[in-house]
């Protein structure tokens, strides 16, 4: 009966966020929140793992002071509870800010066999805050996973890596991030959207966690965020006979280094 | 079959006719449930209108001060359009805005975020992202709904999924929808700082203005409309689907040379369209409404039931929604425990004036649906003001005759008395 934590970033949705030609600077103002793609094999993960095996699913998040309108979501997903930080520091929090906060959350509020992540944000996508996560809290990381598997204490795991494939085996408990892959995301019906009106939901007061200072004092500071605009060439080649064209097109391409 | 969850009543659709209800039965502490096929209630629809407060005021007294609202209509204006010229009527009352009557140029996607928002926080339950599939009936009697393999069972259930309504088709209530019924309707909305669109429709601060044209369809049809956002303008063309069939014209083209008009143009000019949309408009009033609006367990508000229409001055429909949502909770409060809550139900939209007023409109739609309301009097209209304006150095025609000559030019005399009629019948 493994008991399971999900944690999930309660991100801008990319496709509301829209780049003004000027100085490509971004415009998220008519943005909708979404819980991050990733997140949500993670949080389908957990439930495929307890609805053959039993156990429970509790799900855990940080984030801004909007993230509140995050839990009816993620409930309807499926786990039981949800414990969530809102807090303005989630602004300036970098992965390393926001595994600290979720390794204080999960010392203070419970242990798990199982600690579920998606392997990147759908808006930073660093893909440090599972392994960090796991380093703060002492416990096995497993990165990459496309299947998992758990027998007893024991989580088996098939990590995807460039051409090949790993399994790996290792005692929980243990913090694993996800690819997109391992399943397809239920839409929740009507009766899971119910449910999740009825299911508990606490926050988590920052302060309460007892962090210090230098552990919400993120590493990396962001400096600008720009749209990227890819500027085409736009170089016809016009020669009546196609063979000529064909010569010039090689003749650019390796010029650019491309052949 | 179980029936652990069996709700006061089940809402299908959080528009402004579904979220008055919820609220108005929600507040009474009723238990009901609000569902919604867009991921966010707003998220389908993409009008840009107007609403008239007094609808909101039957909700909850003051509470459309919260409400996300674009700017307050002071000024009322009818455009009659010629292919390169405009006669503009603009009525200015700065009376309106303060107290009913009063109404507001509305974002839809916005304002109806909020309201069911304020529907749940009034204890009712809204469930986003889940479509209603079918009604569960038993005994002849409507007593749930069906959405995937999910059952749940009320009392009663509102069918408030819009224009296009599945679950009144369902229900038997009412036949596919008949193409000369709707509307169809294409709008754009063009982003504006604030400053530039006080400036260009005479505004100052959150004062909006709201204009019908006529003409200016391409011969189709129909009319458009011009609404102020706080910082866009809802700028759309609602045409007859059969009137553009039968004339080979496409609806998108009819708009992109309507924002090209001249008298439009300067309007909207350096704007950036922010958003396109198409939407069916029921149409034709008082008749496009369905002859039976409920059945035992089942009543049917807003869109849904047929509750729009266009007096020529104005378009009204989400006031309407609004008003068949607080009625249909008021039948349901009002019979405790009921089931068969339409009779009760019609006798609130008699009280509510929501029937008598749609009565009253009944016959506009025929008027409108002349093609001389639409192209030959607007081009007789500004063809006379030519005539007035035009000063060449040639000696004019006598003002009377000259007069006499345009109106002869554009239609007969019979047609003015056929017209002149049909407007005398209409309107009493």
């Amino acid at each position: 009966m493994p008991r399971i934590l999900v944690c999930y970033k309660w991100v801008l949705d990319e496709q509301d966020i829209k780049i003004n030609p000027g100085d490509l600077s971004l415009d998220s103002s008519k943005a909708k929140y979404k819980i991050s793609d990733y997140d949500k094999n993670a949080i389908e993960e957990a439930m495929l793992l307890v609805e053959s095996k039993e156990g429970s699913v509790d799900a855990l998040t940080f984030g801004s002071d909007k993230v509140k309108q995050s839990l009816k979501d993620v409930l309807s997903r499926g786990p039981g509870k949800v414990d969530w930080i809102g807090d303005t520091a989630f602004e300036q929090a970098d992965a390393f800010v926001t595994a600290n906060v979720l390794a204080a959350a999960i010392r203070k509020n419970g242990s798990y066999d199982l600690i579920l992540c998606g392997e990147g944000s759908s808006d930073s996508y660093s893909q440090q805050v599972a392994p960090r996560l796991a380093a703060i809290l002492s416990i096995p990381a497993i990165t990459f996973v496309q299947k998992i598997s758990i027998d007893g204490s024991r989580i088996i795991a098939t990590r995807k890596l460039g051409d090949c494939t790993e399994v790996v085996e290792v005692a929980g408990p243990a913090v694993l991030s996800v690819l997109p892959e391992i399943n397809k995301p239920r839409i929740p019906s009507l009766k899971q959207v119910m449910a999740a009106a009825k299911k508990p939901s606490q926050e988590v007061k920052l302060a309460d966690l007892q962090l210090g200072a230098e552990e919400l004092q993120p590493k990396t500071i962001t400096l600008s965020v720009k749209g990227y605009v890819m500027n085409r060439k736009n170089i016809l080649y016009k020669e009546a006979n196609q063979a000529d064209n064909v010569a010039k097109l090689v003749a650019s391409l390796a010029q650019e280094g491309m052949c | 079959m179980s029936e652990e969850e069996k709700f006061d009543a089940i809402i299908i659709g959080a528009g402004p006719a579904g979220a008055a209800c919820a609220y108005v039965l929600a507040k009474e502490g009723k238990n009901v449930i609000l569902i919604e096929r867009g991921a966010t209630a707003g998220e389908k629809n993409v009008t840009g209108g107007r609403l008239y407060t007094y609808a909101m005021e039957l909700v909850e007294p003051g509470l459309y001060k919260q409400a996300p609202m674009q700017r307050k209509v002071v000024r009322e204006q009818i455009m009659m359009m010629s292919a390169n010229s405009a006669i503009t009527i603009d009525y200015g009352n700065y009376d309106f805005g303060t107290e009913i009557p009063q109404s507001f140029n509305v974002l839809r996607a916005p304002f109806d975020e909020w309201f069911a928002a304020q529907a749940e926080e009034q204890g009712a339950m809204l469930a986003c992202g889940i479509l209603v599939e079918d009604l569960i009936e038993r005994d002849g009697k409507i007593i749930g709904v069906r959405a995937g393999d999910d059952e749940i069972y009320a009392n009663v259930v509102i069918a408030a999924d819009g224009v296009n309504s599945l679950i009144a088709q369902k229900a038997g209530l009412r036949d596919d929808i008949s193409v000369h019924a709707v509307a169809v309707g294409a709008k754009e909305i063009i982003e504006l700082p604030r400053n530039v669109i006080e400036d260009r429709f005479n505004l100052t601060g959150d004062e909006g203005a709201a204009r019908m044209l006529v003409g200016g369809t391409d011969g189709v049809l129909g009319g458009g409309f011009m609404y102020t956002n706080s910082n866009s303008i809802s700028l759309g063309v609602v045409l007859s689907p059969e009137d553009l069939a039968r004339q080979g014209k496409k609806i998108h083209d009819i708009l992109q040379d309507l924002k090209m008009h001249p008298a439009i143009y300067s309007l909207i000019k350096d704007g950036t369209t922010v958003e396109y949309g198409a939407h069916l408009v029921p149409e034709i009033g008082f008749s496009g409404i369905p002859k039976k609006l409920y059945r035992d367990g089942l009543v049917v508000v807003g869109d849904a039931a047929g509750m729009c229409m266009n007096t020529g001055t104005i378009l009204r429909g989400i006031d309407l929604a609004i008003v068949s949502g607080v009625a249909a909770a008021r039948a349901i409060i009002a019979n405790e425990g009921a089931s068969d809550v339409g009779a009760a139900y019609m006798q609130q939209l008699e009280q509510l004036q929501l029937l008598p007023t749609m009565r009253l409109y009944g016959k506009y739609h025929e008027l409108l649906g002349n093609a001389r309301m639409i192209s030959t009097y607007p081009n007789m209209a500004n063809e006379i003001m030519k005539m007035m304006f035009s000063v060449d150095g040639t000696l004019p025609k006598r003002i009377d005759k000259a007069m006499l000559g345009i109106v002869k030019k554009h239609v007969t005399f019979g047609q003015i008395v056929a017209d002149g009629w049909k407007g005398f019948k209409a309107t009493t």
